[in-house]
């Protein structure tokens, strides 16, 4: 499937992201576009990891939708609360 | 599937040491006390699982007599047969037992008992998981019940609404029982919940769709799936508000900000889907039993099935209904009230579709017929009623008062009615012996009167306000006919429980289908069915059901009775192995070829059970995370402690016991078709941890939100310490996939370094965060200093506890592999890494939200 080499690669990109998130902290972006790039770094680090770690790239597509489930709802749960608030 | 893989722990890999021990071959009889201890088998399972939830029900049952002997007239403080606050926790407690520990475990035990008949399997996909949620739900019960000795239980109603929830208000260390005590009772039904879903999709007989499943398992199907995720939803709740009673935190605190609010939004939630968790059972048992005694398939079965399935996924997108009297703003309420709406026109549909079956078809007035219909009656006054609820400007009226009782009594008492029926309709097949027809009519026509008798006036009576027991004089007559009601309700029963008890030994013979037009696979078998259910495959191959036997095929008819219980413990072993072409072929393990036919007993799920129990009790009397003082709070230290110890061995010999699941040939298995039992069961259960870091990520995001976004600076000042941790779990996580690449190779050293460097990377972590904690508690920061703080150390800290979980597991996996373990089957391994990435990958979310932004 998928070559040691490769996931050293990955493992390479994920350290190197996560780096990247403090710095961009320090780089005296705004707060809010601070926040969407570190968001967004995190989220990919996530699929990363999902994809080629959990190996759900090369799995049937239900269990990549299962745990979309779970996320909808989580979302669903967290975004309709604090929407609430508003 | 033959091995232990099924067992998904990955501590249950079965190794090669293949122990021909007698599993199996010493099964008890039913008539032993040992077999019901050790059993592992879907219908003792089930049976158990219905006789403990009617002990319950009795239980419940008596607190609602003296609530409304207590109701029989206005009374004051210090009136009528109860203290106020003994009122209070009658109403509580009677409220979460007749939910939690009666309503869903009794459906449960219908759907262990009968799903896998109607899939075709011979057990669930993993039994001692199955027997693990059994003992799981019991130690739960009980620990509620040692509540009422702990000073007295919960007493804050069963939505258990903050800030009354926290110790300020309730400080009875029996509150905190309670709360635990639900806290088991979720890991029972996580439990289940991933064993029906993995059996439920990976296991059906060949032809078997999920278009052709009979109605009553496509309810237990959409409850499951809507258990996973709603009681992961309430199980973050449960924690939170435990964290907040056992270890000080804040979140509901009178003081944070929105706590109130917050508890509302976690526990609604879970708790509209939880109504329909225990409503759906019912009408899947409605569906059943309609088609059989109406001898009519029912009408627009597809669009029947379609409505469920979209009531299901509503569910979610409903909760706020019930915080109408809340701050909320006014657009979600409007919101909510459209999705409220929208929900009770799928139900039209199912009401609808049964009433036309009725009308098309030919009834005969059974007892289990009788039920339902009754069910059908009481379910629509209760939706009408219900739907009144759901316009905001009426709930502003109505909330808070006997209107809200009535409704969903009408609607869950409906759906005990229609498992009543169930009850009596499957009571057959369980037994082998006919119950007494006249019996169980009178049985319908007494309950049918009590119930009415004790629920309709509480409509009229409606002004009455919840939970309070004075209220204005001239509704007394109302109440007293309730209680009147209430007697004859419950007295009802009692002709039950002698008719059963009676016809279970003395009854006529039951013949395997004593219900003409039954149609569903379990009127297929003898009854009592045979241990391992069929003797040859079951298949629905030519549209029908038939079952394969090494080659030919023989019809259904032919069948006669099967060997009973405890003989095929030997002989099953036979037909079932000869076919054995299992799902994992491509998998020849050395276990594989010398499998001896599935096992049926195991001791561990009780054992883990009680060692769970004694951890739980221990811990109820702390609070800002320490014992109390002296020698009580010692022995409840001990009590953990022994508990701990004793739920650790028992995973560890679980791991180490051989037991072989049921032997299956891969039939229908959409959408998991190709995907082994373990792994299914793996992703379906973290789909759960999702939602339950989702409810905890979600009250930190909403806290924050209450409290002012960017007014809100992360606990820890520097963000270096939580960005090294990030470090060493990529690090780890990296060590797991050599891991699984070295067990491949089957490389033996390769597979125990990366195993063991993963573990000294989670020590690791461990170590650099309980610094990091200790700098924090020195600059005076504790998890009670504010909601930042809580929210902090409560988040990273369920983190931490996910982490340490994973380390028992990697230096048991280590041990293995050092002796030789995982070579020829790397699976325990590959699922072990499944759990250890997604733990990996919260932090990644944890991360910047705690530190850095
Ligand atoms: C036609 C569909 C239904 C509608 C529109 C509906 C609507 C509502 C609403 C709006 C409330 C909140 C009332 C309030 O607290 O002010 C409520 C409460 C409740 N409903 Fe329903 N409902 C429906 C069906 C059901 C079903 C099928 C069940 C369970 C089997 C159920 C169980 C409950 C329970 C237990 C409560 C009380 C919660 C509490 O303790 O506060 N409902 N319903
Ligand atoms: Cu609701």
């Amino acid at each position: 499937m998928v070559s040691t080499k490769l996931y050293t690669a990955i493992y390479v990109v994920l350290f190197v992201s996560a780096t990247v998130q403090v710095l961009v902290e320090f780089a005296g972006l705004s707060y809010w576009l601070a926040f969407g790039v570190i968001m967004v770094l995190s989220a990919a680090k996530a699929v990363l990891v999902a994809a080629y770690f959990q190996h759900l790239r090369f799995e049937p597509r239900s269990l990549t939708y299962l745990v979309g489930i779970g996320l909808v709802a989580a979302l669903a749960l967290t975004l309709a609360a604090s929407y609430s608030l508003l | 599937m033959t091995d232990a893989s099924p067992e998904r722990d990955a501590a249950a890999d079965g190794g090669h040491e293949v122990a021909h021990d007698d599993h199996g071959h010493d099964f008890p009889g039913t008539g032993s006390i040992k077999r019901w201890f050790v059993t592992t088998n879907h219908k003792d399972v089930g049976i158990l699982y219905i006789v403990t939830s009617l002990f319950f029900l009795v239980l419940g049952g008596v607190l609602a007599w003296l609530m409304r002997i207590q109701l029989f007239a206005p009374r004051g403080l210090g009136e009528g047969i109860l203290a106020p606050v003994a009122y209070n926790q009658a109403v509580s407690a009677h409220g979460l037992l007749m939910v939690f520990w009666f309503l869903s475990p009794f459906a449960f035990g219908f759907a262990n008992y009968v799903v896998p008949l109607q899939l075709g399997a011979k057990d669930l996909a993993f039994p001692r998981l199955n027997a693990l949620s059994y003992w799981l739900y019991l130690f739960s019960g009980i620990l509620f019940g040692v509540s009422f000795f702990q000073g007295g239980t919960f007493s804050g109603g069963w939505t258990m609404y903050a800030p009354l929830n926290v110790p300020t208000f309730t400080p009875d260390v029996g509150a905190s029982t309670a709360v635990l005590a639900l806290v088991l009772f979720v890991a029972s039904v996580t439990v289940s919940s991933v064993n029906f879903l993995t059996t439920m999709h990976r296991m059906r007989a060949e032809g078997l769709t999920l278009r052709n499943l009979p109605l009553f398992s496509w309810t237990i199907l959409l409850t499951a799936w809507m258990m996973l995720f709603a009681f992961a939803a309430l199980l973050a709740a449960l924690l939170v508000l435990s964290s907040d009673r056992l270890l000080g935190t804040t979140y509901f605190a009178m003081e944070s900000p929105a706590g109130a609010l917050l508890w509302t939004h976690l526990f609604w939630f879970f708790g509209h889907p939880e109504v329909y968790i225990v409503f759906f059972p019912a009408l899947g048992v409605m569906a059943e039993v309609f088609q059989t005694f109406t001898g009519r398939r029912i009408v627009g079965r597809k669009w029947f099935i379609l409505a469920m399935v979209l009531v299901a996924i509503q569910s979610f997108a409903v909760w706020m209904h019930h915080m109408f009297l809340t701050s909320i703003n006014l657009q979600v309420k409007t919101l909510f009230m459209i999705t409220t709406i929208g929900i009770s026109l799928p139900f039209d549909l199912m009401v609808f579709a049964l009433i036309y079956t009725m009308l098309k078809g030919k009834i005969r007035f059974t007892t289990p017929f009788l039920f339902v219909f009754g069910a059908l009656l009481l379910f629509i006054i209760g939706g009408i009623t219900g739907v009144f609820l759901g316009a905001v400007v009426l709930d502003y009226e109505f909330r808070g008062t006997y209107w809200v009782v009535a409704h969903f009594h009408y609607v869950m008492v409906g759906g005990v009615t229609a498992l009543v029926g169930g009850l009596y309709y499957w009571f057959p097949k369980m037994t082998g012996r006919m119950y007494d027809e006249f019996l169980g009519k009178l049985h319908f026509a007494v309950y049918f009167v009590g119930f009415n008798l004790l629920y309709f006036p509480l409509f009229v009576a409606w002004e009455t306000p919840r939970r309070v027991f004075d209220y204005a004089p001239e509704l007394a007559p109302w109440h007293q006919l309730a209680t009147v009601g209430g007697f004859v309700l419950g007295l009802s029963f009692l002709i039950m429980f002698y008719n059963l008890f009676k016809s279970a030994f003395v009854g006529d013979p039951a013949p395997d289908n004593p219900w003409e037009y039954a149609t569903t696979a379990e009127w297929a078998v003898s009854s009592p069915p045979p241990l391992e259910n069929f003797d040859g495959t079951p298949t629905y191959r030519n549209g029908h059901l038939e079952f394969l036997d090494t080659g030919e095929v023989a019809p259904t008819e032919g069948r006669s009775d099967g060997p009973t219980g405890a003989a095929v413990s030997d002989g099953g072993v036979t037909a079932s192995a000869t076919t054995a072409v299992t799902a994992d072929a491509e998998l020849p393990t050395a276990e594989v070829t010398e499998v001896e036919g599935p096992s049926h007993a195991s001791i561990w799920p009780f054992v883990l059970s009680a060692g769970a129990f004694l951890v739980l009790l221990g811990l109820s009397p702390l609070q800002d995370a320490a014992f109390p003082e002296g020698m009580v709070g010692a022995a409840y230290a001990t009590t953990t402690v022994a508990g701990g110890v004793v739920t650790l061995g028992s995973l560890v010999a679980m791991g180490l016991e051989p037991f072989h699941g049921p032997v299956f040939e891969e039939g229908e298995a959409w959408p998991f078709a190709g995907i082994d039992n373990g792994k299914v069961g793996m992703w379906i259960f973290l789909a759960s941890d999702v939602v339950l870091f989702g409810g905890f990520l979600g009250a930190y995001v909403f806290t924050r939100v209450a409290f002012g976004w960017t007014g809100w600076e992360p606990i820890p000042s520097d963000p270096i310490p939580g960005l090294v941790n990030t470090y060493i779990l990529l690090t780890s996580s990296f060590t797991v996939v050599l891991a699984l690449v070295a067990a491949e190779k089957k490389h033996k050293w390769g597979l125990v370094t990366s195993l063991g460097a993963t573990f000294v990377l989670g020590i690791g972590f461990l170590v650099n965060k309980g610094l990091e904690w200790q700098h924090l508690f020195h600059e005076g920061l504790w998890l009670s200093t504010n909601v930042r703080a809580s929210t902090f150390f409560l988040t990273t800290g369920l983190h931490a506890a996910h982490v340490i979980a994973g380390l028992v597991i990697a230096l048991y996996l280590t041990a293995r592999a050092w002796r030789g373990a995982y070579l020829e089957d790397s699976r325990s391994v590959e699922y072990f890494g499944l759990y250890w990435h997604f733990v990996d990958i919260v932090w990644l979310f944890l991360f910047p939200l705690f530190y850095i932004l």
